[in-house]
């Protein structure tokens, strides 16, 4: 009898796991808490180094699921997982010879660093809000007129004592420089900051985009994090900050504040955890075995992880980790 | 009649040695006080305070009703062994009287009478004999429970003891030795002689049909020999251990009543309130250092002990909540945070006086009203309290003199609380000069951390300081501020500065209960727990702040309420950081919800 694989969040990971075990033969059942497939991928507009619009990868993706026989369940919550099998929120319990966990990550929060007036202030934005405005093909302040100047925060909620996230979410710095060009050719006349701690460019092609945005863009790139920020009477936002270059503290009014905002672990992670006796690392990403040889296998046989549930990745990571996943998920079932 | 044996040699050597040593430390320590101090002392002795004093010192260092309160079994305890000796001596003194009459016995007469008595010939006196034994016993009693305490803490209602020092475990070991030496020695006495109360005398009966007259004979200077070297162990060691305490709480007092109290620099008096610390250890159980992360050698009877004996690190002196959870609940009243400040002062006050020349010139403030409000950097980062300010303050149709609404220079407690007290003292004198310059009556804070700096350490003679809770309390009594009470629940989270701090615990309580239903938590007003990210200690992480944090607002969150509610813009950060599923806001932003 064949073996089912159960496959925990339909996201990029999770579907191109199951596209490489029903390639293999191996009967997959895909579990998304959401209606539609696709993860933190649907909400996005264009990826970075290349510009590839987001949904040209998920077409393709969505595509090949179709016609693979992987069985799809969408509006389907996993609350446990165990080596056996998981059970829904519904308090249904599907049986498995294998788990996959591909849940990814959890967005921080940008109400919790309460000093940058999000949720509160108009004119402050999360570069996911940016996302969502460049999907719906308008980008404005909140009376409708465009920017003139706009400042982009990285590290909300990442390398951040404060929060508790200790750990760099990686994709965030690109992800800043990608917004600040798309505005900044959108609103050619605006002068775009971005206020950083350090600039990490880590993969290819990033490095020379981020020198694109200086030198072709102008874009600016001050070193310093800001403070706090307030609002000004004409429903501006007034930003402190210190230049750490110069050494000198600055003020600054913007017409818009983007919080580049990082990846957290999910909060369903320590419930796995305790359910299976894996094992989660100080930053709440689940831990896999090793971070070399088996860095899609979890501490407990039967249990796999593949994308951003073990740390933060880009698209292509998860791509590619996936396809490791599904390879061993098949060694792990010939050999049972 | 002499009084004198070989046996009385170590008592005498101990007693001497002790009070030595005791006088010339009370000695140099008030002599050493600053000019002030000592004026306060001498000005204050012909006042009613002394007789006050006295009647403490009757109430505290002999029935210890403090810590009756706190833990009654542990009080029975000091009690039986602090009184009872006390009554031990006094009836035993009365009893040579009655005796001799007022004739001149030396102290080891009066110590070892049992011993001296039979030669004398003296005829029993019945009243004395069950007396003393009854004392003995209760004395005894007190004794026992101290083992029971050592070996099984619990018993005493306490999760924790103390870990003591050599000096202390010599003399804890003799002190425990002191009163059945003494039973055995007095009973062995009384069965040669046959006299006795109904413990001793009954006692010595039973030993000497069982072992014979003879046999006892032979060990009775052996027993006294024990009892007075235990008596004389214990009286060496004292000085050096936390028993010292039974004689320092008496000058403490005193000089408490006549108002010498620890200042913000080290001095000498601060011995007097350190080496009255018996080490109880009831400071450890409302520790949350303790009770959530499990740190166990730092709290203040590990400060104090640490500080005594020149040993103190600055982990020790900086990792601290200052929450003042311990201080409450001390027997002794020992000004706990008062005195781990000027430790910090003296490990870390390191003026940099380049560092604050951008004061000079510096006033960012805006506004023209009599009012004054001061955000604070910590409601400066979380501006929904600062903006439910300003439109409360709207409401009540008040011009205001926003005085760092644009940033401003902070109040100085922080640095004053990692003991950075110069650097400190600019901040303060800044702030001062601007308050006066813009002629404020009155300046509101949000912020407890700065209101209790404001308070105890500007002088701000004619402006009045409130904090916001008691600013909004009194627009609501004087119909300024007109509220929609709704069907919300809350709890409140009482903030340290605010609550134990500045005594403020019934006005926001009010303001609550003037919009929605107030639920107590499990801990509150004097018994609130801390938040945890308190600015006092600069040695925890973030990650353990936020355990702390995660154990107040899983309290908080148990009354079932719809929000949390807290005064104190950097409690209501830390809670944030403790939970995800109940909502956690400033008392500003109720009200300002529910302006009608």
């Amino acid at each position: 009898m064949a073996r089912r694989v159960i496959i925990v969040g339909g996201g990029v990971a999770g579907i191109q796991t199951a596209l490489t075990l029903s390639q293999r033969g191996i009967p997959t059942l895909l579990l998304e808490r959401e209606s539609e497939l696709g993860g933190k991928l649907t909400g996005w507009h264009k990826l970075f180094p290349s510009f590839t619009p987001a949904h040209e990868v998920l077409d393709e993706l969505r595509q090949r699921l179709n016609g693979s026989g992987v069985e799809v369940r969408t509006q389907c919550e996993v609350c446990h997982v165990e080596r056996s099998g998981v059970t829904l929120a519904s308090g249904e319990r599907l049986a498995a010879d294998a788990v996959v966990v591909t849940t990814g990550f959890t967005l921080f929060d940008a109400r919790v660093k309460e000093e940058y007036g999000y949720g509160i202030y108009d004119n402050v934005y999360t570069t996911a809000d940016i996302e969502r405005m460049l999907n719906e093909g308008r980008v404005a302040m909140r009376d409708g007129s465009a920017p003139r100047r706009i400042a982009f925060l990285h590290c909300v909620g990442s390398r951040d004592e404060k929060v508790c996230q200790h750990h760099c979410s990686k994709v965030c710095c690109i992800t800043g420089v990608k917004q600040a060009m798309e505005l900044k050719e959108m609103f050619p006349e605006a002068d775009v900051f971005n206020f950083y701690m350090d600039i990490r460019m880590f993969g290819p092609g990033y490095e020379e985009m981020y020198r694109d945005a200086q030198q072709r863009l102008n874009i600016h790139f001050v070193r310093g994090r800001i403070s706090e920020a307030s609002p000004t009477l004409d429903g501006r936002v007034q930003i402190k900050a210190e230049d750490t270059l110069t050494g000198r503290p600055l003020k600054m009014s913007v017409d818009m504040l983007i919080l580049i905002i990082g990846m957290r672990s999910n909060a369903s992670n320590a419930v796995f955890a305790a359910d299976a006796g894996l094992q989660c690392q100080p930053s709440g990403f689940l831990a896999p075995r090793d971070l070399f040889l088996h860095n899609t296998e979890s501490n407990v046989g039967g249990i796999f992880y593949a994308g951003a549930v073990t740390a933060p990745k880009n698209i292509g990571e998860s791509l590619s980790e996936a396809v490791v996943a599904a390879d061993r998920v098949t060694e792990y079932l010939k050999r049972a | 009649m002499r009084f004198y044996a070989p046996f009385c040699l170590p008592f005498l050597i101990g007693v001497a040695v002790m009070f030595s040593l005791i006088v010339w430390k009370y000695v140099v320590w008030f002599a050493e006080l600053p000019r002030a101090d000592k004026k306060r002392v001498l000005y204050g002795i012909p006042t009613p305070r002394t007789l006050a004093a006295v009647w403490e010192v009757i109430r505290e260092c002999l029935l210890h009703r403090r810590i009756f309160r706190v833990n009654p079994l542990l009080g029975y305890m000091h009690m039986s062994l602090a009184f009872g000796w006390f009554l031990l001596i006094v009836v035993g003194w009365t009893e040579t009287v009655a005796y001799l009459g007022l004739h001149w016995v030396p102290l080891q007469g009066h110590v070892f009478f049992r011993y001296f008595a039979p030669p004398l010939m003296l005829r029993d006196k019945p009243f004395f004999d069950f007396t003393m034994d009854l004392l003995l016993l209760f004395v005894l009693s007190g004794v026992a429970l101290a083992w029971l305490k050592r070996f099984w803490s619990r018993a005493m209602g306490m999760r924790r003891t103390t870990r003591h020092v050599p000096g202390d475990r010599i003399a804890l070991s003799a002190l425990w030795f002191i009163f059945p030496a003494r039973l055995f020695a007095e009973s062995i006495t009384c069965g040669i002689y046959g006299m006795g109360g109904f413990l001793t005398g009954g006692l010595g009966a039973l030993m000497a049909s069982a072992f014979g007259r003879s046999t006892l004979v032979v060990f009775e200077q052996g027993a006294w020999w024990f009892y007075s070297i235990a008596l004389g162990v214990f009286f060496v060691a004292l000085p050096f251990s936390r028993y010292m305490h039974i004689f320092t709480e008496i000058p403490l007092i005193f000089l408490r009543r006549y108002g010498v109290r620890p200042h913000e620099k080290e001095s000498s008096g601060d011995q007097f309130q350190i080496q009255a610390c018996s080490r109880c250890g009831i400071c450890i159980d409302p520790c949350q250092l303790q009770s959530v992360l499990g740190i166990d050698n730092v709290q203040s009877v590990y400060f104090l002990r640490d500080r005594r004996y020149g040993m103190l690190t600055r982990d020790v002196a900086q990792n601290c909540l200052m929450c003042g959870r311990c201080q409450v609940k001390c027997p002794v009243g020992i000004d706990l945070n008062t005195l781990r400040l000027n430790s910090r002062d003296t490990m870390r006050n390191t003026p940099d006086e380049r560092r604050y020349e951008y004061f000079a010139g510096l006033d960012r403030s805006e506004g023209a009203g009599k009012v004054g409000y001061f955000a604070g950097c910590m409601t400066l980062l979380t501006p929904r309290t600062l903006s439910a300010m300003e439109r409360i303050f709207a409401a009540a149709g008040e011009e205001v003199w926003w005085a760092d609404r644009n940033g401003g220079v902070c109040c100085g407690r922080p640095l004053k609380l990692s003991g950075e007290t110069d650097s400190a003292r600019r901040m303060m004198e800044y702030n001062t000069q601007l308050f006066r310059r813009h002629g404020i009556r009155t300046l509101v804070t949000s912020c407890p951390i700065c209101l209790k700096v404001f308070r105890e350490e500007y002088r701000l003679d004619g402006i009045r300081v409130v904090h916001h809770s008691q600013y909004i309390l009194e627009m609501i009594e004087q119909g300024r501020l007109r509220l929609g009470r709704g069907m919300a629940t809350y709890t409140y989270h009482d903030p340290c500065e605010l609550g134990r701090g500045s005594g403020i615990y019934e006005e926001p309580r009010r303001v609550i209960e003037a919009v929605g239903a107030l639920l107590e938590p499990a801990h509150t007003r004097e018994e609130a727990l801390c938040c945890g990210s308190s600015v006092a200690n600069t040695v925890i992480s973030d990650a353990d702040q936020v355990r702390i944090a995660e154990s107040v607002a899983g309290e908080l969150a148990a009354t079932g309420a719809d929000a949390i509610v807290t005064a104190c813009p950097l409690c209501k950060k830390a809670l944030v950081r403790g939970t995800s599923s109940v909502e956690v806001c400033d008392l500003s932003e109720i009200v300002a919800k529910n302006l009608r």
